[in-house]
């Protein structure tokens, strides 16, 4: 059977894990997108919201799809994880790494761990409100905290991190590695993580530092 | 010319499945125009003289093209001059007094057989699941009779340039093979000649890549790094592609 023959291989799994990847950045792209009519005003978020949630079969979907796509991402990850521990692991008395810049491939399991812990507050936060309170206060209400918001600014640099190696990680495994396009791929790999740390944490500063007061 | 004075730490493993361990040696007045492999004779002649067991480590051509050599030597494959075989590293990218650790290439495919000497016939299974060219002798083919563009013939030559040391999978942080794989899928797949087994060659020597106890690739560039023949990691970009046409069509 070819599609248990292509999981099993070490190819397929950094496939698995490119592709998954790459339905979570366009999952991020769409949540930042939703989340931008945050800096028009509270009026646009809660419109923004309510749309979404009057097609509860469209969010079910969705919701679902992204789980397993988060579930594959995790679980091979953490197969792939094991795996290289155990055929590499410390294995020389002296460990020099040659390449530069190195600490974001080295730490993905670590900074990917964080951003799960991230998700599940996140989740349990926004979906386990108070009754009586809609969610575009909600996020007023909970970003203004201080470490609320520091654990938030804190998860986005993990993100950041995370796709600082994998984005490029990611087109390097679906075999995108060209001299003409080489360089604009190390530039996306720098605009794409900063775009999202600086959005996502313009969000959580934007009510930290009372600039959304009179959102 | 100067001379140097250095303190080895070498690892000494009497077989296979014995335990292995750092011995000190102490080695003045090295000439900086010496080789590595040099330096490691003189140590050799040195212990055999004090009737001592030689250190044991793998070379032949000792001129970078036959990729039998390569130790880690503080923490990098090949020591640190790049693009140098251990062979061609010279005594002068060390100082006077410089502690020299020196290990064997370690993967779990790569069984250490004595010392600094290290079994790397898992790279010969590679190749012998795929890396070759299938042809039925005949007449003497003309040589210009399949056109090969040179920027192609460029790139199946850079990719053929891997002499197999295993430095890539000695450095890799996860002991993976996927840049001599790649580069020994690359030299064939791009070429004419390479284009009947292509498929089948890129699913088998994936397969024996990852039956052999290599670890998998994450992408770290380590391994680019240390080659002595800067085989690019361009190259797996091109075996992920192979592989995954190759899943997907006839896997």
């Amino acid at each position: 059977m070819w599609p248990i023959k292509f999981i099993s291989s070490s190819i397929g799994k950094k496939i698995i894990m490119a592709v998954s990847g790459l339905f979570l950045i366009l999952f991020l792209c769409t949540h930042a997108l939703g989340n931008a009519a945050i800096f028009v005003s509270s009026h646009a978020f809660q419109t923004y919201a309510d749309a979404l949630h009057s097609l509860p079969i469209v969010v079910l979907l969705f919701g679902l799809g992204l789980l397993v796509i988060l579930l594959f991402h995790i679980g091979f990850g953490i197969n792939l994880f094991l795996q290289n521990k155990k055929a590499g692991g410390s294995r020389y008395a002296v460990n020099t790494r040659v390449i530069k810049n190195s600490f974001a491939s080295k730490t993905m399991p670590y900074s990917g761990l964080c951003i799960l812990l991230f998700i599940l507050i996140h989740v349990f936060g926004f979906n386990n409100g108070p009754a009586d309170i809609k969610i575009s206060q909600l996020v007023k209400l909970y970003l203004s905290e201080f470490f609320y918001s520091v654990f938030y600014i804190f998860s986005f640099c993990a993100l950041a991190l995370h796709l600082s190696h994998g984005f490029w990680s990611m087109l390097q495994t679906f075999g995108i590695n060209h001299p003409r396009y080489n360089n604009g791929i190390a530039k996306l790999t720098l605009i794409v993580p900063a775009f999202f740390l600086l959005f996502f944490s313009g969000i959580a500063l934007y009510f930290l530092t009372g600039l959304g007061a009179s959102y | 010319m100067s001379d140097i004075d250095l303190n080895l730490q070498i690892w000494r493993q009497k077989k296979t499945d014995s335990p292995g361990s750092f011995q000190t040696y102490a080695l003045d007045k090295i000439s900086t125009e010496m080789s590595f492999l040099e330096m490691l004779d003189v140590l050799n002649e040195k212990l055999t003289k004090e009737g001592l067991d030689p250190v044991a480590f793998d070379h032949d051509c000792r001129e970078g093209i036959c990729g039998m050599c390569g130790t880690v030597v503080n923490g990098v494959a090949h020591g640190p001059e790049k693009e140098v075989t251990l062979c061609q590293l010279h005594m002068r990218n060390f100082q006077n007094g410089d502690t020299l650790v020196i290990e064997p290439f370690r993967s779990r495919a790569f069984p250490i057989r004595k010392d600094l000497l290290v079994d790397r016939s898992a790279f010969d299974r590679i190749i012998q699941s795929g890396g070759y060219v299938s042809v039925n002798t005949g007449g003497t083919p003309d040589g210009n009779a399949i056109p090969i563009p040179a920027p192609t013939a460029e790139l199946a030559m850079d990719a053929a340039a891997c002499i197999g040391c295993g430095a890539c999978v000695a450095s890799c942080p996860n002991g993976a093979a996927m840049l001599f794989t790649s580069a020994k899928v690359s030299q064939l797949c791009l070429l004419p000649q390479g284009q009947t087994e292509r498929h089948q060659r890129a699913l088998n020597m994936v397969e024996t890549m990852d039956k052999e106890g290599f670890g998998n690739c994450s992408n770290e560039r380590e391994c680019e790094a240390v080659c002595p023949k800067s085989i690019s990691i361009r190259n797996i970009a091109r075996l992920n592609r192979e592989y995954l046409k190759a899943v997907l069509s006839e896997g």
